[in-house]
C-alpha cells in the first residue's frame, strides 16, 4: 500500500494541489456551457500542460474531464439542456422539479450523488483497476451488440409519456442514426449530396434542438394561454426525506456506472439509462418518475460520475483510451515523455496513485464548490422569461456551433427545435428519441461487425458467454412485460426476479 | 483559452486595421493602402485549419508546428477544427477561402491518395487543387497480431492456411488498404472488420476479437513494448527508426508501402512569395526543439520536403494504389 501512500504525499504538494482546484473549476465551467467538451477543452489546454510537471498536469487534466461531469448537470436541469448523452435522463425529473420550484434539491441532490458516485468509483479504481481492466478486453462487438439491444429496450420504459408514442420517437431516433456515409461500406446514406451530413447527425444539435429549442417555442405559445408561474424559487437544499429516497438509488448508481464506466465507448451513456431505469422499476410509484422525482436525478447523476472516473481505468492500466477525452489524455501523457501503456502503475507509481488520489481532494473540492454555486445558479430560473429565453437560444447555437465550428449545425439545431417543438404539442417525449440515435449507432456497427466476425452466423452470439449472458437477460427483460400479462395476480405487480436490469 | 485569446487578438487586429483604413479614407488620401505589399505579409493573424477532430494526430501536429511559426511569423496561427469527412469538409472551405495565404489547412495525405479509391468521384479531392506549403511528416503503420492468434511473421499467417479477421481503423484508411493489398498478395483468405479509429482497433486486437490489426506506430508501440500485441511487419518504405528490429512489408515480399503523410497547404492562386514567406517560417519551426520532440514521442518521421516534392509523393501513392488495388481486384469501398 505504500506507493499509494506515496501518492496522497504527491497530491498535497500545494502546486498539486492548486492545479486540481484550476482543473475542476475549468471542469465545470466547461460542463456548464454546453457543447465545448472536455475533449476540445483539454486539446486547447495542452500547449499550458508542456511547462509543467507531468504529475501536475495530468492532474489537471484528469480535473476538467471530472469536473464537466458536474457541470453538466446544471443547463439539462435548469434549461432542459443536457449537453452529453450521458445527462440526458437527468433532464426528465431534473426540470421537472425545477418546474416545481425545487432546482436546489435537484442541484443539490446531483452534487452528493456525483460526489458520491465518485468517490466510490476512485475506492474501486485504487482497489481492482488492474483485475477488471482486462474485463473491458473481453468486450468485443458481439457484447456491444447486446448491451446496446438492452439499452434501447429500456429506453421505451424511461419515457414519461405513452409507451407507444415512446417507441414511435425512438424509431425516429434509430433511423436518424443511420444518416452519414456508412462505415462499413461507404456507401452515402440520407446525406442528400451534402459533405456536412458525411459523418452523420451529431449528438449535440439533435439534444439541444430537441429539448432547449423545442421547449422554448413551446413557453413562448404558452404565454398566451396561461402564466406559467416560475413557482417559488427557493434555495432548497435536499432535506432528509429527500436524501432517505435517494440513498439506495445513489448506491446502485455508483455501481452501476463504476461497471459500465470500464467499457470503452458508450458506457457511461448506458450507465445512466440503466440506473435510471432501475430506479423506475424498484420504485413503488413509477409514476412518479418523469414528474419530479428525486431519486431519478440521483441515479443518472451519480452513474455518469461514476462511469466518468472509472473510464480512467482502461487507460491507466491498460494504455486504452476508451472516450474522446481519454485518448486526449494519452496525447497529454505523450507530450510528457510518458507513454500511457500496462506498465505506467510499475514504471511510474508516483504518476498512477497521484493521479487517482487527486480525484479524491478534486471530488471534495467539486462538492464544496456545488453548495454556495447550486444557490447561485438557481437564481438563473428568476429571470424573467422574455429574457432568458433569448439568451438560453444563443448559449445553445454557441454551444452546438462549438462542437464542429460548423454554421451547418446551427441550421441542425433550429431544424430540431421546430421537430421538438411538434412533438412537445403532440405529446411525444424527445428523450427516447435522443437515445435511441445515440445507442442506435452504436448497434449497428456493433451488430455488423459481429457479424463479420462470425462469417454472417448469429449463431456466435449465443456461443460467447458474456454475450450468451446478455442475450438471456435481454431476453428476460423484453419478455417480463408478456409473462406478467399471461399471469396476472400470481405475485405481487413487483416481482423481485424480474428486477436484474 | 489559449485560442479564445488568440481569436480576440485578432479580431482586436482585424478591427484596428479597420479602423486605420477608415481613418485614411477620411483624410482624402487616395493613394492605395491595400496594395500588393507582400514585404508585410503576415500584417494580420493567420487561420490553421485541422479537417479532424480536436487532441487526433493531425491536431496535435497542428498545434505543434503552429506555435513555434508563431513567433517567426511575429503573428499569431490560430488553430481552427472544421472535422468532416477525414478532411474533405475543411479541404472544400480552404478551396473556398481567398488566396492571400491568410488561411491554410493541414491537409492528410490519405485524403488525396486513398480516400479517391473509396468515395465517389465526384467527392474526390486532389491535392493539385491546392498550393502546398511545406510538408510536415509521415506517419506509419504496422501490422500487429494478437497474442491470442500466435503469429509473429506474415509468414505464420500464411503458412496457417485459415481464414482470419483483420482488424482496420476504417474503411477507405490506410490502415484498411495497407492490410487489403498485402494478404490479396499473400493470398491469404481474410475478412475486414472495420472499427472507428486506432484506439478501439487497438482493444479488439488485444482482446483477440480480430486476428490483427494495421494500427499507426504511436499507437501500438507501447502495447508492442508490454508484449501484449506482436509486431509483424511496417508499412514504410524502409524500417522507420522507431522500430528498427520490425521488417517492412516489401523486405517480407510484398509491394505496399503504404503511410499517412501530412502537409500544410493553401488555396490555388496564393502569391508565390507568400508562400516562400511561410515555407521559411515553417522551416524554422522544424528546427524547434519542442516540435522535434513532438515528432520523437509521436514517433512520426519528417517529411519536411517543398511543395512540389509533396505532389510528387502523393500523386505516385495515387497511381500506385490505383495500380494494384485494380490489379489484386480490390474494392475498398465494398467489402
Amino acid at each position: 500500500m505504500s506507493p499509494v501512500l506515496d501518492g496522497f504525499a504527491v497530491v498535497l504538494e500545494p502546486v498539486n494541489l492548486l492545479y486540481c482546484l484550476v482543473g475542476v473549476l475549468i471542469g465545470m465551467l466547461v460542463g456548464v456551457l454546453p457543447g465545448l467538451g472536455p475533449a476540445a477543452t483539454i486539446a486547447i489546454l495542452l500547449p499550458i500542460t508542456l511547462g509543467i510537471e507531468p504529475v501536475t498536469a495530468i492532474i489537471m487534466v484528469a480535473g476538467i474531464f471530472y469536473g464537466a461531469q458536474y457541470g453538466g448537470t446544471v443547463t439539462s436541469v435548469l434549461l432542459r439542456l443536457p449537453g452529453e448523452a450521458s445527462s440526458v435522463v437527468t433532464v426528465f425529473d431534473g426540470h421537472a422539479l425545477a418546474r416545481q420550484g425545487r432546482a436546489g434539491t435537484a442541484l443539490g441532490i446531483a452534487a452528493i450523488g456525483s460526489f458520491i458516485g465518485g468517490t466510490l468509483s476512485v475506492i474501486a479504481l485504487t482497489l481492482v483497476a488492474p483485475v477488471v481492466a482486462e474485463f473491458a478486453l473481453d468486450f468485443g462487438p458481439p457484447e456491444y451488440t447486446l448491451l446496446a439491444l438492452l439499452g434501447i429496450l429500456l429506453v421505451a420504459t424511461v419515457s414519461s409519456g405513452g409507451k407507444l408514442k415512446a417507441l414511435i420517437a425512438a424509431a425516429i431516433g434509430l433511423l436518424l442514426a443511420t444518416v452519414g456515409r456508412d462505415g462499413f461500406t461507404s456507401t452515402e446514406r440520407f446525406t442528400f449530396g451534402s459533405l456536412s451530413l458525411a459523418d452523420g447527425l451529431d449528438f449535440v444539435p439533435i439534444a439541444m434542438g430537441l429539448f432547449g429549442l423545442g421547449e422554448i417555442l413551446y413557453t413562448l405559445e404558452e404565454r398566451h394561454r396561461v402564466v406559467h408561474a416560475p413557482t417559488t424559487v427557493a434555495n432548497v437544499w435536499p432535506s432528509r426525506t429527500d436524501l432517505r429516497q435517494s440513498s439506495g438509488a445513489i448506491g446502485r448508481g455508483g455501481v452501476l456506472g463504476f461497471l459500465l464506466g470500464i467499457l470503452p465507448g458508450g458506457g457511461a451513456v448506458l450507465a445512466s439509462l440503466a440506473a435510471y431505469a432501475l430506479e423506475k422499476r424498484r420504485s413503488r410509484h413509477p409514476e412518479r418518475f418523469g414528474h419530479g422525482a428525486v431519486e431519478g436525478v440521483a441515479a443518472p447523476e451519480t452513474a455518469n460520475n461514476a462511469a466518468a472516473t472509472s473510464s480512467f481505468i482502461p487507460l491507466l492500466s491498460l494504455g486504452i483510451p476508451a472516450n474522446a477525452t481519454m485518448a486526449v489524455i494519452f496525447g497529454a501523457l505523450l507530450i510528457q515523455g510518458i507513454t500511457p501503456g500496462p506498465q505506467l502503475v510499475t514504471e511510474h507509481p508516483e504518476l498512477f496513485w497521484g493521479v487517482v488520489n487527486s480525484m479524491y481532494l478534486g471530488n471534495i473540492l467539486l462538492l464544496i464548490m456545488s453548495i454556495p454555486l447550486v444557490g447561485l445558479f438557481v437564481r438563473i430560473l428568476r429571470i424573467r422569461p422574455s429574457i432568458l429565453a433569448p439568451i438560453t437560444v444563443l448559449i445553445t447555437l454557441i454551444g452546438a456551433y462549438t462542437v464542429n465550428n460548423s454554421v451547418f449545425d446551427i441550421g441542425l439545431v433550429v431544424f430540431f427545435g421546430v421537430i421538438g417543438y411538434l412533438m412537445k404539442k403532440l405529446g411525444f417525449d424527445p428523450g427516447p428519441l435522443v437515445l435511441a440515435f445515440v445507442l442506435g449507432s452504436l448497434l449497428e456497427t456493433a451488430l455488423r461487425r459481429s457479424l463479420l466476425m462470425f462469417d454472417g452466423d448469429p449463431g456466435g452470439f449465443v456461443t460467447r458467454p458474456i454475450s450468451g449472458t446478455l442475450l438471456v437477460l435481454f431476453l428476460a427483460v423484453a419478455l417480463a412485460p408478456a409473462v406478467r400479462t399471461a399471469w396476472p395476480n400470481r405475485k405481487k405487480p413487483f416481482d423481485p426476479s424480474k428486477e436484474t436490469v | 483559452m489559449q485560442n479564445r485569446l488568440r481569436v480576440r487578438r485578432r479580431i482586436v487586429a482585424a478591427t484596428t486595421v479597420a479602423a486605420t483604413l477608415a481613418l485614411a479614407g477620411c483624410g482624402g488620401n487616395v493613394g492605395d493602402q491595400k496594395s500588393e505589399d507582400d514585404a508585410s505579409f503576415p500584417d494580420r493573424g493567420i487561420t490553421l485549419l485541422v479537417g479532424q477532430d480536436a487532441g487526433g494526430s493531425t491536431d496535435l501536429t497542428a498545434r505543434a508546428v503552429a506555435d513555434p511559426a508563431d513567433s517567426d511569423l511575429k503573428q499569431t496561427i490560430t488553430v481552427l477544427n472544421k472535422p468532416g469527412a477525414n478532411g474533405a469538409l475543411a479541404a472544400k472551405e480552404l478551396a473556398g477561402a481567398k488566396a492571400d495565404g491568410y488561411t491554410l489547412m493541414v491537409f492528410v495525405g490519405s485524403l488525396s491518395y486513398i480516400t479517391p479509391l473509396a468515395v465517389p468521384a465526384d467527392e474526390a479531392v486532389d491535392v493539385n487543387d491546392y498550393e502546398v506549403v511545406t510538408g510536415l511528416s509521415q506517419d506509419d503503420y504496422v501490422l500487429v497480431a494478437s497474442a491470442k492468434s500466435g503469429f509473429k511473421t506474415v509468414k505464420d499467417i500464411v503458412d496457417a492456411k485459415k481464414a482470419i479477421k483483420y482488424g482496420t481503423t476504417g474503411v477507405g484508411t490506410g490502415s484498411h488498404l495497407s492490410q487489403a493489398l498485402l494478404f490479396s498478395q499473400a493470398k491469404v483468405d481474410a475478412t475486414a472488420v472495420p472499427f472507428d479509429g486506432g484506439a478501439p482497433t487497438l482493444t479488439a486486437v488485444m482482446g483477440g476479437q480480430v486476428d490483427v490489426a494495421s494500427i499507426q506506430l504511436g499507437e501500438a508501440q507501447p502495447q508492442i513494448k508490454a508484449g501484449k500485441i506482436a509486431p509483424l511487419v511496417t508499412f514504410a518504405e524502409k524500417r522507420p527508426s522507431y522500430m528498427p528490429d520490425t521488417p517492412t512489408a516489401v523486405e517480407a515480399g510484398y509491394d505496399v508501402p503504404v503511410q499517412q503523410s501530412r502537409a500544410i497547404v493553401a488555396p490555388k492562386g496564393t502569391p508565390k512569395d507568400v508562400v516562400v514567406r511561410l515555407r521559411t517560417a515553417f522551416q524554422k519551426a522544424f528546427a524547434n526543439a519542442e516540435y522535434k520532440d513532438f515528432n520523437t514521442q509521436r514517433l512520426l518521421t519528417p517529411n519536411e520536403v517543398d511543395g512540389p516534392t509533396v505532389i510528387d509523393q502523393w500523386t505516385a501513392a495515387l497511381k500506385k494504389y490505383r495500380d494494384l488495388t485494380g490489379q489484386y481486384k480490390i474494392d475498398l469501398s465494398e467489402d
